[in-house]
């Protein structure tokens, strides 16, 4: 039975011990150096939309005149865009990703929570906690870009205000399709399985 | 438009102690949808805030991607077009950025120095709403162009 298959709630005492399998693997690269791409190429219509909620004015990616004298082949995706470029498509041909009418009812699958990490206790609950990114260079629009590895470097159980659960570090290689490394990205995250009502946490 | 974000801040004209313009963020949930929907963080923490009642938080809150290019656009307003950014480090979430609150992008220059053929400016940058700092205090790392001259 593998300690994904328990529950955290139905532990009782130490409930920390259900992540001992994932410290245990704390330098272990769970992608196996395998490269998860982007869904879509940096392209200047997403870029402008990813601009819009932060009214984000920037020459460098908007006008692409103003990118070739800055020295650029054509208008630049803002450096923080190296999350939202190397999330991996939502849906492709042939999947199901929608298996219920629930108000809330959650796709089957999604990259933007902890489903397929392997080892330690099942959690519903999950977000970023902090980042860290060094750029090398810039991205322009009609590169795509991925995320290499996913190194494990820390894992910290701990119990929260909303429930019990891990902080994890991930480390990532941001790739381009023209082969080369354009970054280096640690992803700190939280995964728990949320307080029941009524329940107390720190 | 400001001058700098057409032409770009003269990295000899920039000192420590220097505070940026702050840049302030209404979260409506008009803006957290767009959010999501343009940096395709799709969590529904993030746009329903019933789903993210049942998470253990108040409300639906704001998302890493949104929060960090909060701090890229602060950055850039101030530093213009020429500027790049090297690295941002401590980046760290310590309270939710709820639905209804403004949230105010913050930065101060900590460091100024020259390596090489490039400026180097680091600013201390945090996101405060009415429950104080919200993200942060963490460093965003940019790079100004030299001309041989400044290059000494």
């Amino acid at each position: 039975m593998s300690g994904r298959a328990m529950d955290a709630t139905s532990i009782e005492g130490d409930w920390t011990v259900e992540w001992q399998p994932v410290i245990d693997a704390i330098g272990r690269d769970f992608a196996d150096g395998e490269v998860t791409w982007g869904g879509d190429p940096v392209e200047p219509g997403a870029i402008r939309r990813y601009l819009e909620p932060l009214e984000f004015d920037c020459e460098l990616h908007t006008d692409p005149e103003a990118a070739r004298r800055a020295g650029f082949g054509d208008v630049t995706m803002p450096y923080t865009g190296v999350i939202a470029w190397t999330i991996p498509a939502a849906w492709r041909p042939g999947e199901v990703l929608f298996d219920s009418d629930d108000r809330d009812a959650q796709p089957v699958h999604t990259a933007i929570n902890n489903a397929d990490m392997p080892l330690g206790p099942r959690t519903t609950g999950f977000f970023g906690t902090d980042i860290e990114v060094d750029f090398h260079r810039e991205v322009i629009a009609g590169e795509r870009i991925g995320r290499r590895g996913r190194r494990l470097l820390s894992c910290t159980p701990k119990e929260t205000g909303v429930g019990r659960g891990a902080f994890m570090t991930w480390e990532s290689e941001i790739i381009s399709d023209r082969g080369d490394v354009v970054g280096l990205i640690r992803i700190g995250t939280y995964a728990y399985v949320p307080h029941q009502k009524g329940e107390q946490g720190e | 438009m400001s001058d700098a974000r057409t032409i770009g801040r003269p990295f000899d004209e920039i000192v420590v102690g220097e505070q940026l313009p702050t840049v302030r963020l209404p979260l409506t949930v008009y803006r957290l949808v767009m959010a999501a929907g343009s940096n395709r963080d799709f969590n529904s923490i993030h746009h329903n805030s019933e789903y993210a009642r049942s998470t253990g938080a108040k409300e639906m809150y704001a998302n890493t991607s949104f929060l960090m290019s909060s701090w890229e656009r602060l950055v850039r307003d101030w530093a213009g077009p020429h500027a790049r950014i090297r690295a941002i480090r401590g980046f760290r979430m310590r309270s939710f950025n709820y639905v209804g609150e403004t949230m105010s992008v913050l930065g101060e220059v900590i460091d100024v120095r020259r390596e090489g053929v490039e400026g180097v400016v680091e600013v201390e940058v945090r996101c405060e709403t009415s429950a104080g700092v919200t993200v942060g205090p963490g460093v965003v790392e940019l790079g100004f162009p030299l001309d041989e001259q400044e290059q000494g």
